[in-house]
């Protein structure tokens, strides 16, 4: 197997790899700002430095020639390479700025070219604790700033469109968002304009970076060039947690960070998963952090004389209970939801049917003609497969509402999904009908219900959802709610605010924990009543009990689902399509 | 009221021989930008995207190339535009010297355009005459070399009674002595 020699370490490879990512997949960190491995590779940022040599080859023997100790004989290139767009050969020695003082020099020399015209205020950048430049500055970088002239200034919060914002100032020209634009989601909005000192990254005159993907280039902006509009200034790094989370604003799922301070998501950036959005994710993902914080229902409500009121848990679960035992098995319609989880479908469907009552029924919510192609799908829920392949029945939005209007139908009981707020059922409909809504937000249908009960939403338990593609992918909880707790549920992940604040600093709070629990937990407790609980603890517990007695997703575990970042359920696209 | 242009025929057909000579779409908007500007006198917006729309090509990717070149103007100049070269060479035997007796002679800063839209001043990268610095070009013509504030002054003069400077060939100094003799 060819041999490349990095640092005086052997290392054997395969194919073509470029030395900059081999050496980034052995888990080495040679500094660079431009390269990225999803784009193309200008080498404009010259970061990347290092001196590479071949060894001779005689071409009579054959034979690697020898020196007089008996080692190789090694040619090195006359001048540093940058390793982004080297390509590994056979016996490549790599000296990198651990071992070639000359390569160390370079990197301190070209920072200090970097740092001429970059501000020095880290302190007020949006970037800082997120930031390469400042990374490698520290790492690489020379200990003071020699330049004593005014700096070029340029311009500053110049809004390039409705979500990007650039401070030109701190642009270090890498490129990577031109490339962006050219490469990934073709648009060719932006480019670099002017020229030497002054040049910086612009769309065209009159126009706007209404890219729906635009957000990708404030993720991979190497410094605080770009910021987004929402974001800004809303938090530091170093004071948000981080969550693997699934993206359930559209039905690709892209798997997404959720960042959270105090319980309350202050942002969406996009997880690397080559099998589902590479690096990227569209940008209305990301504004989900409006439904996931706002608006939300806590505590249940019931309605009385037409108001709606904040009631207890004990009353809601009464009240509940004392409903099904008014009517009979038959006359319950159980609604399940595309837009929820595969546990909280399976545990609904399991409880009600139970009792006695029909298959749960769902109906997805498909926008025909609003994909891309890319990764915006025209499925508009995240777990429509899912709960096809959960065996719930799947009607149309006029089959629904005719379900529910049947005269046989006295109960209606429906998981999270804005029926009426999407079109798909008018609120008339549940006219008559004791209706009652499990979902995490208020809406038009959460206005129609009778008894409303909050439930976590994706990101404050963990749970699992089937893609468009088949594909079984699951959450974190990231964000605590009244009943569940950072320190004790150990697969949270817990900041420094979450750590070492108290209830007596201006960090954190329980103001923005809400009073809710997953739903599969409330009808646990519901079960309780009449002893038919199933004596689940936890979601692990129900993907194990769905895994076993679903042979279309056997095999399927929390552990797999992280280790192989999601598990394909259905291999073949069609099959997705017609489950 | 904002102002439309459009390519007539003959651009076109202009045009379309200009993009036979590349092998790619990006590679004419050069001579296809020059020749907007011959026509309208200017690449302002308007012009960059009818570019970009007849080229088609991404209307950014013209900005960017209008934007690097001074010889391009993305807005409207006055009649004369004077690029003084304020690179090393030119700078070092006083081309700022140049560039701040025009500002204050024609009370205008470099960038801007005079009321009578007459004049403009552009300091510009050099322009390859390094030889006969300090110089400067007039709107993309004429090169006026070996700059003094009085030559300024006369080509100033000049050209506001519509004298426009003629071209001096100034021969290279390994030819100078060949002149001399052949002077005799």
């Amino acid at each position: 197997m060819p041999e490349i020699f990095i640092d005086n370490v052997r290392y054997e490879f395969e194919g073509k790899p470029l030395v900059l990512q081999f050496m980034l997949d052995q888990g080495l960190d040679p500094p660079f700002f431009c390269y990225h491995p999803s784009l193309s590779i200008p080498a404009n940022c010259r970061q990347c430095y290092v001196e590479a040599g071949t060894p001779v080859m005689n071409r009579e023997t054959n034979e690697w020639e020898l020196d007089e100790k008996g080692e190789r004989v090694i040619r090195f290139f006359p001048k540093l390479m940058t390793s982004c767009s080297l390509e590994a050969s056979d016996g490549m020695v790599i000296k990198t700025q651990r071992t070639s003082e000359l390569v160390e020099r370079a990197q301190k020399d070209t920072l200090e070219f970097i740092l001429v015209n970059h501000p020095l205020d880290c302190p007020i950048c949006d970037q800082a604790g997120e930031c390469p430049l400042q990374i490698q500055t520290y790492k690489y970088g020379p200990e003071g700033s020699r330049f004593e002239h005014k700096k070029v200034h340029k311009p500053k919060r110049i809004k390039l469109g409705p979500k990007v914002i650039l401070d030109a100032e701190r642009c270090i020209n890498c490129t990577r968002c031109v490339r962006f634009t050219e490469e990934i989601s073709k648009t060719e909005q932006l480019t670099i304009i002017s020229r030497g000192d002054k040049n910086y990254p612009a769309v065209a005159p009159g126009t706007e970076f209404d890219d729906p993907y635009s957000l990708n280039t404030v993720d991979i902006c190497p410094v605080g060039a770009l910021t987004s509009s929402d974001f800004r200034f809303k938090a530091r790094v170093w004071e948000m947690n981080q969550t693997p989370g699934v993206d359930v604003t559209n039905g690709k799922g892209c798997n997404i960070d959720v960042w959270t301070r105090d319980n309350l998501v202050m942002r969406i950036t996009p997880r690397f998963n080559p099998a589902v959005n590479d690096h990227w994710m569209p940008d209305f993902g990301r504004d989900d952090i409006t439904r996931l914080n706002e608006n939300r229902i806590s505590k249940p409500q019931v309605k009385l004389d037409g108001d709606s009121i904040k009631s207890s848990w004990s009353n809601a679960e009464m009240s509940m209970a004392e409903k099904l035992q008014e009517v009979k098995p038959e006359e319950i319609l159980v609604i399940g939801s595309a837009f929820s989880s595969v546990e909280d479908n399976f545990v609904l469907n399991k409880h009600f049917s139970a009792l006695g009552a029909k298959e749960a029924v769902f109906s997805p919510f498909i926008k025909e003609g609003s994909g891309d192609g890319f990764l915006i799908e025209d499925d508009q829920y995240p777990n429509t497969n899912g709960c096809r392949l959960l065996g719930l029945k799947e009607l149309s939005p006029s089959e629904l509402e005719a379900s529910i209007k049947e005269s046989g139908v006295k109960l209606v009981i429906s998981l999270e999904d804005d029926l009426v707020g999407r079109g798909a059922v008018s609120a008339a409909a549940f006219e008559g009908k004791f209706f009652v809504y499990m979902g995490s937000n208020h809406n038009e249908t959460s206005a129609a219900a009778d008894l409303v009960i909050p439930i976590s939403n994706s990101v404050e338990q963990s749970c699992s959802f089937v893609n468009t593609g088949g594909r079984i992918q699951r959450t974190v909880a990231a964000k605590e709610t009244m009943y569940t707790n950072r320190k004790l549920n150990l697969e949270m992940s817990m900041g420094r605010l979450d750590r070492y604040g108290t209830k007596f600093d201006n960090w954190v709070s329980d103001r923005n924990r809400i009073d809710c629990m997953p739903a599969w937990e409330f009808l646990e407790r519901l079960a309780t009543l009449s002893d038919q609980q199933f004596g689940y603890q936890t979601t692990r517990d129900i993907i194990a009990e769905i895994a076993s007695v679903n042979e279309k997703f056997s095999g399927v575990n929390y552990d797999r689902i992280d280790d192989e970042l999601g598990v394909p359920l259905i291999s073949n696209e069609q099959e997705a399509k017609s489950v | 009221m904002k102002e439309t242009y459009e390519f007539n025929k003959e651009d076109l057909a202009e045009i379309e021989k200009i993009k036979a000579k590349y092998p790619d779409k990006k590679s004419p908007v050069m001579p296809v930008l020059w020749l907007a500007q011959e026509k309208f006198g200017h690449v302002e917006p308007a012009v960059q995207h009818l570019v970009a729309e007849t080229l088609d090509i991404p209307a950014a990717h013209v900005y960017g190339v209008v934007s690097f070149y001074t010889q391009y103007y993305g807005e409207r100049k006055g009649k004369f535009v004077f690029d003084v070269c304020t690179t090393l060479t030119c700078q070092l035997c006083g081309g700022y010297d140049i560039l701040h007796h025009l500002e204050n002679k024609l009370g205008i800063k470099a960038g801007e355009t005079t009321e009578d839209g007459m004049f403009s001043i552009q300091s510009v990268e050099c322009l390859g005459a390094c030889g006969y610095a300090p110089m400067m070009q007039i709107t993309n013509g004429v090169y006026c070399n070996n700059l003094t504030t009085e030559k300024v002054d006369s080509i100033v003069d000049g050209l506001k009674s519509g004298k426009m400077p003629e071209f001096e060939q100034i021969p290279f100094p390994q030819h100078q002595d060949e002149q001399k003799n052949s002077e005799g």
